[in-house]
């Protein structure tokens, strides 16, 4: 895994402290949709270096910062810009999509 | 430039990395194209316990062993996902979302399926919120909560009994009448018995209900037609699974109605050199040793498919002679008795041809490449380029005199 992962401190810093343009994926270790959709973003990020940033959550660690966002599975792709939660992609989510979305909180 | 292959493989489940093992211990310049995580939808088990060899194995372990394997012999993987084909030529060509474009002699379709959507109200809205497909991803999301699963299949009940493990309660919905599963009986009698699971009969699932996370869905009992709504934190749909064979849609591949690819048993499909294995052709058992069997099936008749077809093209482009390329249908004696005529007059006139015969139900590309429409045809040839037709429907003597002239 090459995204930076986030703890619940991190995640106040850069989210809401920083408000930096940003999404984060919540993941499992185990879980094999995690394993499409991580390669995924890893392959992006360097294209929005700068720009748009790449964060990830391993909701084992980091149960409660998991329970905050009503989630209830894995993977989710979280978008945030300048504090704000901005919506998120649920399950397999295809590049095209998460582009789509990128595009959309950076507007 | 399309860079060119021997074998081209759509897809990497078990299907597509037998037939790449097979490819490669045959020396064919191997490509694998793979859209996700190498292993499909075996990936997705957490227990295999009738693989041939291995006791008990998880999906991930067995599935990087038959990549491993297919790798030492040499066999290349892209990550990717392929688009568009065109199979109309003898090179088949093929067209990716990174817009990569590739060449292949032989190309074989290992895409596998995926889930089916129900595609009811609520159902995308609240993917991830309380929608669920996954239960290694998502059973621990619902510790302590009611569960409704839909299904009956091997998957929905046995996935519904993993979920038992975190939830309060698991109700399974099913179709049919009740104590009928549509899964393996040894699931079925576990399920049955299991306190923690309820089932709901001859229902079906109208909508998930929820503002922001799911709070529970409306089902439809199809005897009586009433219509009731039952609480649940969660909902998991596992409703069969769909080919994913979308991109062939132009390629001229038959198919059954819901898009299953049908092959023969050498996994041929309706295109020469193309071929189909594993989960997305129409067959008998969807396993992971069915399909692997598939590949090395499709493999070995790729190989032999093209050592012909390069054969043919050697022999044609490389003869001293003139070629007469005569097309026959072995059914019909009409075709066979010009056969030995054509045989005869190339005789009279000192083996002045090389004569290749060609059997029209073998030989379908050749067929197509050469424009012929009805046997018994005649196709003159000199080195590699077709210059004269020749009328099949001639009598002996004329036919002598026709090609004395040639």
């Amino acid at each position: 895994m090459n995204i930076e992962k986030l703890n619940s401190t991190k995640f106040e810093e850069i989210i809401y402290e920083q408000e930096c343009a940003c999404l984060v994926i919540f993941f499992r270790k185990n879980c094999h949709v995690c394993k499409e959709v991580i390669p995924e973003l890893e392959e992006m990020e360097p294209e929005y270096k700068d720009k748009f940033l790449f964060y990830s959550v391993d909701i084992e660690e980091e149960r409660p910062l998991f329970q905050r966002f009503t989630m209830k599975s894995v993977p989710q792709v979280l978008f945030f810009n300048k504090g704000e939660y901005r919506g998120k992609i649920a399950g397999l989510a295809e590049r095209d999509d998460i582009e789509e979305k990128i595009a959309e909180v950076m507007g | 430039m399309a860079k060119e292959y021997d074998l081209l493989i759509i897809g990497g489940g078990p299907g597509g990395l037998a037939a790449a093992i097979y490819g490669g211990r045959a020396k064919l310049n191997t490509l694998v194209i793979n859209k996700g995580a190498v292993g499909g939808l075996a990936t997705t088990t957490r227990e295999i316990v009738n693989y041939p060899g291995y006791v008990n194995v998880t999906g991930p372990d067995l599935m990087k062993d038959f990549k491993a394997h297919a790798e030492s012999f040499g066999v290349e993987f892209l990550k990717d996902e392929v688009v568009e084909v065109d199979f109309s030529q003898e090179e088949k060509s093929i067209r990716t979302k990174k817009k990569k474009e590739f060449q292949a002699k032989a190309v074989i379709i290992a895409c596998g399926s995926e889930p089916r959507l129900l595609d009811i109200p609520g159902e995308r809205r609240l993917r991830g919120s309380g929608v669920a497909y996954c239960a290694t991803c998502d059973a621990e999301c619902f510790e302590g909560e009611d569960v409704v699963v839909i299904g009956s299949g091997d998957q929905a009940i046995e996935e519904g009994m993993y979920v038992t493990k975190y939830a309060k309660k698991v109700t399974v919905i099913v179709l049919h009448d009740e104590g009928i599963l549509d899964c393996n009986k040894v699931s079925a009698e576990k399920a049955l018995a299991h306190k923690k699971m309820e089932f709901i009969w001859n229902s079906t699932v109208e909508e998930v209900i929820g503002d922001e996370e799911v709070d529970g869905v409306k089902i439809k009992n199809i005897k009586t037609g009433d219509s009731k709504t039952i609480a649940c934190k969660g909902i998991f749909f596992w409703v069969g699974m769909v080919p994913s064979t979308k991109f062939i849609n132009n390629a001229g591949i038959n198919t059954d109605q819901r898009g299953y690819i049908l092959t023969n048993e050498m996994m041929e499909t309706s295109v020469d050199g193309v071929y189909a294995v594993g989960d997305n052709r129409v067959k008998y058992l969807r396993q992971i040793v069915s399909a692997a069997g598939d590949g090395a099936t499709a493999a070995v008749a790729a190989e032999r498919y093209i050592d012909e077809v390069k054969e043919f093209n050697d022999n044609i482009s490389n003869s001293e002679k003139t070629v007469l390329l005569v097309f026959f249908d072995p059914k019909l004696a009409e075709s066979l008795e010009f056969l030995s005529m054509m045989e005869r007059v190339n005789g009279t006139l000192n083996s002045k041809f090389n004569v290749v015969k060609i059997d029209v139900s073998m030989k379908k590309n050749l067929f197509k490449k050469y424009g012929v429409t009805t046997v018994p045809a005649i196709v003159a040839i000199e080195r590699g380029n077709v210059f004269e037709r020749v009328d099949p429907a001639l009598d002996e003597s004329a036919l002598l005199k026709k090609l004395e002239c040639i």
